[in-house]
């Protein structure tokens, strides 16, 4: 018990054994019983006013005023609702999409894994360190594991009760009635253990399933796979699956909502063990020199980071010692586990999110500025109220504390109804951005529903916001002259005045400097997104199909891959609707790129080109002209030392020299005579028109993986299926899945026509917040000053002098604000050009249109309040105060 | 209780009556009852304390820590609170006293005898 309860619970019986002790002495020195009684409840004065004053001893000072301060800043919101719920929206609207964006980052990065137990989680990488040349192969994450290192430090830990590896995102065929792409994960056969994720039916896998290689073809099938490829078949368990070309029996189906460990749906689990009949053709269990493994710890209990780095440090250390070749050095990055934990997403994530973040807090920033303007314009309304209370003899931070209390309940609140209305809608815009991503984007597994750390994060920019727009007109509010506010000369001349102007005149200059800056950028970004659209890649895209074929993956062998393709080209060529068909190593614009260093005779540096393996048909299917020399003949193939370049490679590699006959030579020593130069296109990257480029004759070498480019003249969707039907004709086994090449472009135009959607929102956000705050500074200060024009008007000004007055007024804190802003904006665009393709840095169209565009938003916002003191009269204005 | 004796009475000052009661707990722990007695036996009965008014400044002191208080039996055998000084209120009592005797000295020359003949 406290001392203070113990204190108030005893008083009832220490003012009764105090009256009975002196009554007991009034008794001895004579009186009656009734009487003493009576004087001793005399002598002790009002029983109830002392326990009174023993409560306000014993009260909590600083809770009871809040509490009063609560209910009072609540009465005075509630008494101008209007401004209340001006300002609440205004702060909704900045927490709110603060809170959403908050929440989408948080569920691609801080949310732990849908597992039981996620805490308990740790995602192992390393980070390799050669001295000299380094030649580790990687696969799909440079900061993974190979086989025997996984089992290195699974077998010699001392901190994990279990450590999973696994090969994510494996392309299979799944053969059933008809033939569908599925991506799998290959895992080790603690996964389902250690992540104590066991199956709704049938069972994970145990150690027996990964006893040898290559002997146990079990499966676990996702949920979601099985409702929708089986039609949730209740006898699936036990059955035979055919997954690139062999087949699988399942074993168990995943429990509804498991998708993997990684943000992409993998929808079946095999024994890493069946790595090689996953991928024919490639053994990655034997290779200790390739990262291909993730690793996942699961802790034990009370084991810390820290001992998890140390323990595993030290088998690190001796992989390095035994490491043959150059010496190598690893550094170990353990992360809690989450979707994002690999040293490599980090450093592409954690930029992109504080830009993101920093552009979302810019609009809380306007929203906050507004509210400040709102709260200094009712500041002067209340100025007789605090005066009041000063001259009563409150204290100066005492009244702090209750504006500031005031302010925090609006943005409390504000940030409460944002935030909800961010919960709710953030789950929907999520849906819409996935709907508009082209359509062989994998569907991501991100949960964007609020967890701790949103609702963190909420409550601290909550508390950020009613601070950062409270506290300025707080501390002005308080410091009062109070003789002339006790007068009632609300007019307040001369330095008052002006140094609320110049407060108002500040905000709303750094409000639309940061207008700007998002506007700017917003308008960057459009453009860029124009130039996308409207690009030439300079090779003819419409009315061709693609089919990528990678028949290795699909089980095939070089043979019978060869056999494919020949008699798949053949019969395609004979379908209806089909012009033209060829083929080549990467389809342009297919972000599939082959590059090499070449040596060119006369130079002693080789030099990096990316290059293609094309056939004869190529050039004259997608229109580019082969402006010197001559095409490939059919009886080119990869044999032939022949090469094709660009006009731009010719020019840069021969200056002023005839390229016809000249020679490139591989690193290898293999020499390639030019035969003809092809006008340049921008077949590899969006945007480089006059990279080097090379195109060599395509031949067997890449049979297992090859892009097939069909021009058709009919509609798309027939052609597609025709294509499908020949090739399954051949073999009923094989994928095709004919694109458009366009979709190809749309790839490339994807993120920045997100980017460009979303900035554009949030410029369009900032310029309606920005226009608020200048409408509401210009409408304050014409109400403040109604006699001051009063005066103008009587000694002889006109209504558009006024006005003209007025206007310049307001403007001049925008111009400056504007021209900080445009300066910032171009300080920075470098930074937006590197991220985004086709955007320029100093793009004049958008240095131009936007700062017009917001100066003539700001002049509309400025005139509307501005004709109300064109239209004063005088001897109303000069009466009413 | 005479009217004559009421009047002679003086109402305490503020502040002075923490004062008091450090003073008279200097001489050992107390209950309530018997604080109130002895400011008023010490002062020959012309200090009136409104026997009431001990107890805020009682929770007052105990809450500054510069009393404590714990159960006890009075001399008549009835329960009762015992107040002790703290080491923290010795020291304070020591600041207040120094405190006082300024201000009395202060009050005392201007009431001095050469002021009351100017006026």
């Amino acid at each position: 018990m406290t001392k203070r309860k113990r204190m108030l619970a005893d008083l009832e019986r220490d003012i009764r054994e105090h009256l009975e002790m002196e009554t007991q002495d009034n008794i001895d020195r004579g009186m009656s019983k009734g009487d003493a009684r009576h004087a001793a409840l005399l002598k002790f004065g009002n029983v109830t006013r002392v326990k009174e004053q023993i409560w306000e001893v014993w009260s909590v000072v600083w809770l009871e005023q809040l509490l009063q301060d609560v209910r009072f800043g609540i009465r005075t919101l509630l008494r101008s609702p209007g401004l209340t719920v001006a300002a609440m929206m205004a702060i909704a609207l900045g927490i709110g999409i603060n809170v959403g964006i908050f929440s989408v980052l948080n569920g691609l990065a801080l949310r732990l894994l849908p597992v039981p137990r996620a805490q308990e989680l740790v995602s192992v990488n390393q980070v390799l360190h050669f001295q000299g040349r380094g030649d580790r192969q990687i696969h799909n994450g440079e900061n993974w594991f190979s086989y025997s290192e996984y089992q290195d430090y699974r077998d010699h830990n001392h901190v994990f009760t279990g450590l999973v590896a696994y090969e994510p995102y494996i392309e299979a065929n799944l053969r059933d009635t008809d033939v569908r792409q599925v991506l799998g994960t290959a895992a080790s056969c603690n996964y389902f253990d250690v992540l104590i994720e066991h199956p709704s039916q049938g069972r994970g896998f145990v150690d027996s399933d990964c006893a040898s290689r290559g002997a146990n073809a079990v499966v676990v099938v996702s949920d979601d796979l099985w409702r929708g490829k089986f039609a949730s078949d209740p006898s699936l368990v036990g059955k035979k699956i055919v997954l690139n070309q062999t087949a699988y029996t399942v074993i168990g189906i995943a429990r509804p909502g498991f998708t993997g460990t990684e943000p992409i749906p993998s929808a079946f689990w095999a024994p890493l063990t069946m790595q090689q009949a996953l991928e024919p053709g490639v053994d990655r269990l034997s290779e200790d020199n390739m990262s291909w493994l993730a690793l996942l710890g699961r802790t034990r209990p009370g084991v810390t980071m820290e001992e998890v780095r140390a323990d595993l440090g030290v088998i690190a250390g001796r992989i390095d010692q035994s490491h043959a070749g150059p010496r190598r050095t690893t550094s170990l990055a353990i992360h809690a586990g989450t979707f994002f934990s690999s040293p490599e997403e980090r450093s592409f994530l954690i930029p992109v999110a504080s830009v993101v973040l920093g552009a979302f807090a810019l609009v809380l920033l306007i929203a906050c500025a507004n509210v400040a303007n709102l709260l200094l314009a009712r500041a002067s309304v209340r100025h007789k109220e605090i005066a009041l209370r000063l001259s009563m003899g409150a204290g100066r931070w005492r009244l702090v504390r209750q504006l500031l209390t005031e302010s925090l309940l609006l943005s409390l609140a504000g940030g409460t109804l944002g935030s909800v209305i961010a919960f709710w809608s953030f789950v929907r815009i999520m849906q819409l951005v996935t709907s508009h991503l082209p359509h062989d984007f994998p569907p991501l597994a991100v949960n964007v529903a609020p967890n701790l750390h949103v609702l963190a994060y909420a409550l601290a920019l909550s508390l950020f916001t009613g601070i950062a727009f409270g506290l300025v007109p707080a501390l002005r509010t308080s410091r009062l002259e109070l003789n002339s506010a006790m007068k009632g000369d609300g007019t307040q001349f001369g330095t008052a005045k002006r140094s609320g102007r110049f407060l108002l005149g500040t905000l709303v200059g750094s409000q639309v400097a940061v207008c700007m800056v998002l506007l700017l950028a917003a308008g960057l970004l459009l453009r860029g997104l124009y130039s996308a659209q409207t690009i030439d890649p300079g090779f003819e895209m419409k009315g061709v199909a693609t089919i990528f074929l990678n028949l290795e993956k699909q089980g095939y062998d070089p043979a019978h891959a060869t056999l494919f393709r020949q008699r798949f080209r053949e019969r395609i060529k004979g379908l209806p609707g089909v012009i033209e068909v060829a083929e080549a190593e990467c389809a342009p614009l297919s972000h599939d790129f082959s590059g090499s260093e070449f040596a060119v005779s006369g130079r002693p540096e080789t030099v990096p080109i990316e290059y293609n393996h094309v056939t004869p048909d190529y050039f004259s299917l997608l229109g580019i002209p082969i402006v010197r020399g001559r095409d490939f003949t059919p009886t080119e193939t990869h044999a032939a030392p022949r090469v094709i370049v660009t006009e731009s490679t010719a020019r840069r590699l021969w200056p002023g020299q005839d390229p016809l006959g000249k020679a490139v030579r591989e690193i290898s020593g293999r020499e390639y005579t030019v035969i003809g130069v092809a006008k340049d296109a921008q077949v590899a990257h969006l945007g480089q028109l006059d990279a080097n480029y090379l195109y060599f004759p395509a031949g067997t070498e890449d049979d297992s993986r090859s892009y097939v480019l069909v021009r058709y003249a009919t509609g798309f969707t027939e052609v597609a299926k025709s294509i499908r039907e020949a090739g399954q004709s051949i073999d009923p086994g094989v994928s095709i899945d004919a694109t458009r090449l366009e979709d190809y472009l749309e790839v490339w135009r994807a993120p920045s026509r997100i980017v460009a959607a979303l900035s554009g929102a949030l410029g369009g956000l900032a310029l309606l917040l920005c226009s608020i705050g200048v409408y509401g500074m210009v409408s304050y200060s014409v109400s403040r000053s109604v006699r001051d024009i009063g005066i103008r008007m009587a000694l002889g000004a006109d209504g558009a002098k006024v006005m003209r007055h007025v206007v310049w007024q307001a403007m001049r804190p925008v111009l400056i604000g504007a021209t900080i802003g445009a300066a910032l904006c171009a300080a920075v665009s470098g930074v937006l050009s590197s991220m985004m393709f086709g955007l320029g840095t100093h793009d004049p169209i958008a240095f131009i249109g936007m700062p017009v565009f917001l100066l003539a938003v700001a002049l509309a916002a400025t005139l509307i309040p501005g004709r109300r003191a064109m239209r004063v009269d005088p001897i109303v204005a000069l009466r009413c105060e | 209780m005479s009217t004559r004796e009421q009047n002679e009475r003086i109402e305490l000052l503020q502040g002075t009556l923490d004062l008091l009661i450090l003073r008279t707990l200097q001489r050992g722990p107390m209950h309530g009852h018997a604080i109130a007695k002895a400011i008023e036996f010490r002062s020959d009965e012309v200090l009136q304390v409104e026997q009431g008014s001990l107890y805020p400044a009682l929770h007052r002191l105990i809450k500054r820590r510069w009393i404590s208080a714990e159960d006890g039996t009075s001399e008549n055998n009835r329960r009762a609170k015992f107040y002790a000084l703290t080491s923290k209120g010795k020291r304070q009592l020591t600041v207040e006293t120094g405190k006082w005797d300024k201000l009395a000295r202060a009050i005392s020359q201007i009431l001095g005898p050469g002021e009351q003949e100017g006026a």
